[in-house]
């Protein structure tokens, strides 16, 4: 979550000038990891008439320019397939995009996902849905940031942890969507089951007569 | 017995197919596609930032690799490694403990080069090579992909790294403004003796980042800007800031580095922004470089407000315009005004660098070794600040402004390490007069002489170790005395008005007196007796300049 973070602020920053210290914004975060690792991140919020003219002006019209931004502030990843969705009317916007690689993991095969904030304050909501709100430093107290982070249905053993510099990660365990038997393994043991009642009940028949 | 060979043989053939289950998925088999992105040019400067993922959260790799397992299995302990010949030998860049038929992992290259890259001063074209394994690939199985990129000289910055052909607005333009700090070298030992000269010599003891004291720090900044005076540094430049989207020559600049602008006496805007800043940094003050269209100025953050210096009011003789460190200071201002306008309108084209801001975000500047000729060539220009009593001579729409800084030393001309400066005594003097620095070197309190071009009229600068203006001016007068030279004065406050009479004739002047650190600075201007009344509105002109 490192880099959504930055790019979320960095997403702001833009307009800030004219607005900082008026009335705070708030913006909704959510970030659903699949099973394999991606993430599929959605950004939305609502804003006065003020800062939805200057975020019109200097990225609502230029969507090229909103995704190079989020690009910018997000460097590490590898993005694709986003979406603007504006609702003129309400002066609220929704982006979304696809994020890959979005966890880490390690030499142990525990997975990792970095929140990139020191003793992050997390709500748990479910076994594997999380909540942070945060206010980042940068945005003067006029960004209110509610993230909701999912990790996937078959995540195992998670748990919120601390990396080497002191900042919260969560660590969980995944299995592999395509293990357990194949198709070749299970006939193999079906075969080798029947072959076994099979020389059973001769074996049994045998000792009756 | 016949009748169970059937149901083993059934119960066989299972055994094998699941055996022949774990073979076909053993680790070995698989494949992976990778997607590289890499940097284009590489800065030698900001090789620190490379080589730390976490400096401006991981901005800046050498490269990312998209890898996606695209085989069926699982596979173990995928190993990605790279290497760049003649820098860094094979190193493991991770190790992905399982990837998942599908999954993708991204992975960057943050890669530590030798502290040695800091001293490359040309350009080159190198090459990376990636290997990536797993638990039992083969030979076949390893992916091995390799790319070019170019590694820049040391002192050349790029602005952005976006493509020319992909700028899309002045955000991109200045994509790299952090790196700027890369090049504020406040830790090089050259930087750091030059400071402790202007501490020392220009200033006579600074404490801005002690007492916080604006007032105290603006004396610091301009004190800088004399130093750069003294020192007969001036504006040169190769090529600039960008102006607009479409200039893309400049997208580029080859910067000296802050020792080499102290030592080589000429610096553009960027390079006097990094060295004031440079300066200012080791001083423990928070250096900011403005950036705006065409042009780069320094200042620094105090108490939560900013300042800032036109430092290439220097400008040079053979460029006219120079301006004083009042008048450097006042423009910086004034610029400083109109920034903090346009950047509150969040026009993107005014931006600014706070250093140590960036330096705190992992940008951290090179290493530089101490050098012994360098040094050297510091204590010549520290040197040049005291000898000849550090006048200096500047151009100024058509006249020339005399910067004076007091020489305490009594007379010593020796100058290197005894001299001290002050406040400066100026006055504008028109332009084609001739000056001389210590022009009698017998007479030491005898600091400067200007002359007009016909010799009609000539400005004298005497430095004398003396209490009040009274005792310099008999100090002057027995001096003068030894030499032939007669004078009658007359004092009103802190003018003077007198005679000089020898074999050659009387000099009519009139004189300004100032005290300074330990002495008296003396400002005569005169004339031939019989010249003096038609001179007298040039001559009262240059009295009055007398500031």
């Amino acid at each position: 979550m490192k880099n959504y973070r930055n790019f979320i602020t960095l997403l702001f920053v833009l307009f800030m000038g004219a607005v900082y210290g008026q009335q705070q914004m708030q913006q909704k975060i959510d970030m659903r990891i699949d099973s394999i690792g991606n993430a599929k991140i959605k950004l939305s919020m609502t804003m006065n008439a003020q800062q939805w003219q200057i975020w019109q002006g200097s990225l609502g019209n230029n969507p090229a320019a909103l995704k190079r931004e989020v690009e910018r502030g997000m460097p590490g990843y590898f993005l694709d397939d986003f979406k603007l969705e504006k609702d003129e009317m309400n002066r609220s916007f929704e982006l979304s995009l696809n994020a890959y690689g979005a966890c880490n993991i390690d030499k142990r095969g525990t997975w990792i996902v970095e929140t990139d904030q020191k003793n992050a304050n997390l709500t748990k909501l479910t076994e594997h849905k999380y909540m942070l709100v945060s206010s980042p430093i940068e945005s003067g107290g006029t960004i209110q940031q509610t993230y909701t982070i999912e990790l996937p249905e078959v995540a195992t053993n998670v748990k919120v942890d601390t990396d080497a510099y002191g900042k919260s990660i969560f660590k969980f365990k995944m299995k592999s969507p395509s293990g357990g038997f194949n198709l070749l393994r299970l006939s193999g043991l079906a075969l080798f089951v029947i072959g076994g009642i099979w020389t059973g009940g001769k074996l049994v028949s045998k000792s009756k007569s | 017995m016949k009748k169970l060979v059937i149901p083993l043989l059934v119960s066989g053939l299972g055994l094998l197919i699941i055996g022949a289950s774990f073979l076909f998925s053993a680790k070995g088999s698989g494949s992976l596609d990778i997607d590289i992105v890499k940097t284009a040019t590489l800065m030698p400067a900001a090789h620190n930032v490379y080589a730390n993922e976490e400096a401006l959260d991981g901005k800046y790799y050498l490269f990312k690799a998209k890898i996606t397992n695209t085989s069926k299995s699982t596979l173990e302990d995928v190993t990605v490694r790279y290497r760049i010949p003649g820098y860094i030998e094979w190193t493991e860049l991770d190790v992905i403990g399982e990837m998942f038929s599908g999954q993708t992992a991204s992975v960057r290259c943050y890669p530590k080069f030798p502290e040695s890259i800091a001293e490359k001063m040309t350009e080159s074209s190198e090459k990376a090579e990636i290997e990536i394994s797993w638990d039992g690939a083969s030979e076949d199985d390893m992916i091995e992909e390799e790319f070019g990129f170019r590694i820049s000289s040391r002192g050349e910055y790029m602005f952005t790294n976006i493509p020319a052909s992909e700028i899309a607005g002045w955000a991109d333009v200045y994509n790299n403004d952090a790196l700027l700090a890369c090049y504020v070298t406040p830790n090089d030992p050259i930087v750091q003796y030059y400071t402790q000269n202007i501490q020392e010599k220009i200033l006579m003891g600074e404490a801005a980042s002690v007492t916080k004291d604006p007032n105290e720090a603006i004396r610091f900044l301009t004190g800088i800007y004399n130093a750069t005076i003294l020192s007969h540094m001036v504006y040169s430049g190769t090529k600039g800031i960008p102006e607009s989207l479409q200039d893309v020559s400049k997208f580029s600049q080859k910067n000296r580095l802050p020792r080499e602008v102290i030592t080589g006496n000429t610096g553009l805007c960027l390079e006097l922004s990094l060295l004031y800043a440079s300066v200012l940094s080791n001083a423990g003050l928070d250096p900011i470089i403005f950036l705006v269209p065409g042009h780069a100025y320094p200042g620094f953050k105090l108490n939560g407000q900013y300042y800032a210096i036109e430092a290439t009011g220097i400008g040079g003789e053979g460029l006219g315009k120079i301006m004083s460190a009042d008048e450097a200071f006042q423009t910086g201002q004034k610029e400083l005004s109109e920034f903090i306008k346009m950047w509150q309108n969040g026009d993107p084209r005014y931006t600014m660098v706070d250093i140590h801001e960036v330096n705190q975000e992992g940008v951290t500047p090179m290493a530089l070794k101490d050098d012994a000729f360098l040094r050297k060539k510091v204590d010549d220009i520290v040197g040049s600040w005291s000898a000849a009593g550090t006048t200096t001579l500047v151009g100024n729409n058509g006249t020339q402004n005399t910067r004076l800084v007091s020489n305490t030393s009594g007379g010593n001309s020796s100058g290197a390490s005894s001299s001290s400066g002050g406040r400066a005594l100026s006055l504008a003097i028109p332009q084609g007069w001739q000056t001389l620095m210590r022009p009698a070197p017998q007479i030491p309190i005898l600091t400067a002489q200007a002359s007009s071009p016909d010799q009609s009229m000539s400005i004298s600068v005497y430095d004398v170790p003396a209490n009040n203006g009274a005792e310099a001016m008999n100090a002057i007068s027995s001096t003068l005395y030894n030499y032939g030279m007669s004078v009658e004065f007359q004092m009103d406050g802190s003018t003077v008005y007198g005679n000089t009479y020898s074999n050659e004739g009387t000099y009519t002047w009139v004189a300004k007196t100032l005290r300074k650190n330990g002495g008296i600075r003396v400002v005569a201007i005169g004339s031939p007796d019989y010249l003096f009344q038609s001179n007298s509105g040039t001559i009262n002109q240059l009295f009055n300049s007398i500031r």
